[in-house]
């Protein structure tokens, strides 16, 4: 018979999920109340089988009703620790992917991968990080919302207000990038001069000299146009986007400067190399690594400008 | 962007303000012993429309919580749960009245301002 089998799925649907203790107790509350609305409805002249289907539609989704018998939520995160989980979720991926990714560029390059290798690696292992960071945090926050009951989370005070951010457009900042390009120049001049390293038994330059004069002055230049952004982000007192543009390409042109100086060997000193390093017994291996880590340092330096300087550009249009 | 017309925003505050008046109808109506689908007649006619699925899972909430006993009757030809208000929820059920009168009167001070 239709009339049973339909009203008996319904009601095997709902208790599924139910504690074992209650099934029998729901199984019988449950038909005996089915059973009267569709009587109810057979009396007003409603077919038998129109009114069973009309009170389980009625009723609806029994899952959601077994939801209700035992209280549990309807939601994968509940407004409870939303907000946690939100937060959570974008500190570690603005932190963790990049990390990763890093590193893994890094071991690939010194393993002497091909650079199409070396971005295809660092991008897959960002996406792997993604991905489980997504799925391993929003998991643990979801067993939480399941686990802790009513338990409140700590109440918000103005304690949890976030710092008023700088606009990095301040005599302090005006300051101190003219002072760093200041002492960087003089070390640059110092180094060529006198010498920085103290190797054998004379000064000598960390810097190759073959950087003179050409790549000097082309550094140089370069770092003039530095703390002239940083004069004029001072005259205009504060960030904006054409401030960001230039302070992009100026990182830009450094970094490529100073890459390719290494990519040829004549950044760092050969005479300095063979006196602190090849002479102690480092070998080549260490120093290619040590190379790559170097690379590395540089392109990081460059991207954080990067992306400080557009950061700035943001605060500063509020 | 979907527009939710007049009409939806109207409900969904009536939802609001109604929502709880059930527990209190239902504390008060089984003063009297009652069962599943007689109750919800009962607040169909008495004003407090309610869903089955809102109200069978209510009555097995407030057992639990002990505002509720409950008995089955088995002497008609289908049997039957019935509950029947506890002390605790005829308590209960006077502080939510309370609670109700208070605000009926501090909502007839907002809208008649002079009294």
């Amino acid at each position: 018979m239709t009339r049973t089998s339909l009203t008996e799925r319904y009601i095997a649907a709902t208790i599924r999920s139910l504690p074992p203790d209650a099934q029998a107790d729901v199984r019988a509350e449950l038909q005996a109340s089915i059973d009267d609305a569709v009587e109810a409805r057979v009396d007003q002249g409603e077919g038998r089988e129109d009114a069973e289907r009309d009170v389980l539609n009625g009723l609806g989704d029994p899952a959601a009703l077994a939801a209700g018998y035992t209280d549990r939520p309807l939601h994968l995160i509940g407004p409870r620790y939303f907000l946690t989980w939100w937060r959570l979720l974008k500190l570690l991926l603005l932190i963790v992917p990049a990390c990763a990714a890093l590193g893994v560029a890094i071991g690939q390059a010194v393993a002497e991968a091909s650079p199409g290798e070396i971005v295809g690696q660092a991008v897959s292992v960002a996406l792997a990080a993604i991905v489980h960071l997504s799925f391993w945090v929003t998991l643990v926050f979801a067993i939480l919302e399941r686990t802790t009951g009513g338990k409140p989370m700590p109440a918000w005070n103005v304690d949890h207000l976030p710092e008023p951010q700088a606009k990095g457009a301040g005599l302090s900042e005006l300051v101190g990038s003219l002072v760093f390009l200041g002492l960087a120049a003089a070390a640059i001049v110092w180094d060529h001069f006198r010498g920085f390293a103290f190797a054998g038994d004379q000064w000598m330059s960390v810097l190759d000299p073959r950087m003179w004069p050409w790549a000097v002055t082309a550094l140089f230049v370069l770092m003039a146009a530095e703390a002239a952004l940083a004069i004029a982000v001072y005259a205009y007192g504060r960030w904006t986007r054409w401030f960001a543009v230039a302070n992009t390409v100026l990182a830009v042109l450094t970094a490529g400067l100073l890459l390719s100086l290494l990519a040829r060997g004549e950044l760092v000193n050969p005479a300095f190399l063979e006196a602190v390093f090849l002479d102690n017994g480092v070998g080549q291996e260490v120093l290619r690594i040590l190379a790559v880590l170097m690379a590395f340092g540089i392109a990081a330096i460059a991207v954080w400008d990067v992306i400080d300087g557009w950061l700035k550009a943001r605060r500063g249009r509020r | 962007m979907i527009r939710v017309s007049e009409d939806e925003i109207l409900e969904t505050h009536l939802q609001e303000l109604r929502r709880g008046t059930v527990v209190l109808a239902c504390l008060r109506l089984l003063v009297t012993p009652g069962y599943g689908y007689g109750l919800l007649e009962e607040l169909d006619r008495r004003g407090f429309a309610t869903d089955a699925n809102t109200l069978y899972p209510l009555l097995r909430r407030l057992e639990k919580q002990g505002f509720l006993t409950s008995e089955w009757n088995t002497d008609e030809a289908r049997p039957r749960k019935f509950y029947r208000t506890s002390a605790a929820g005829i308590r209960l059920a006077d502080s939510l009245t309370r609670d109700w009168l208070a605000l009926t009167r501090a909502i007839a001070d907002l809208t008649d301002p002079e009294t």
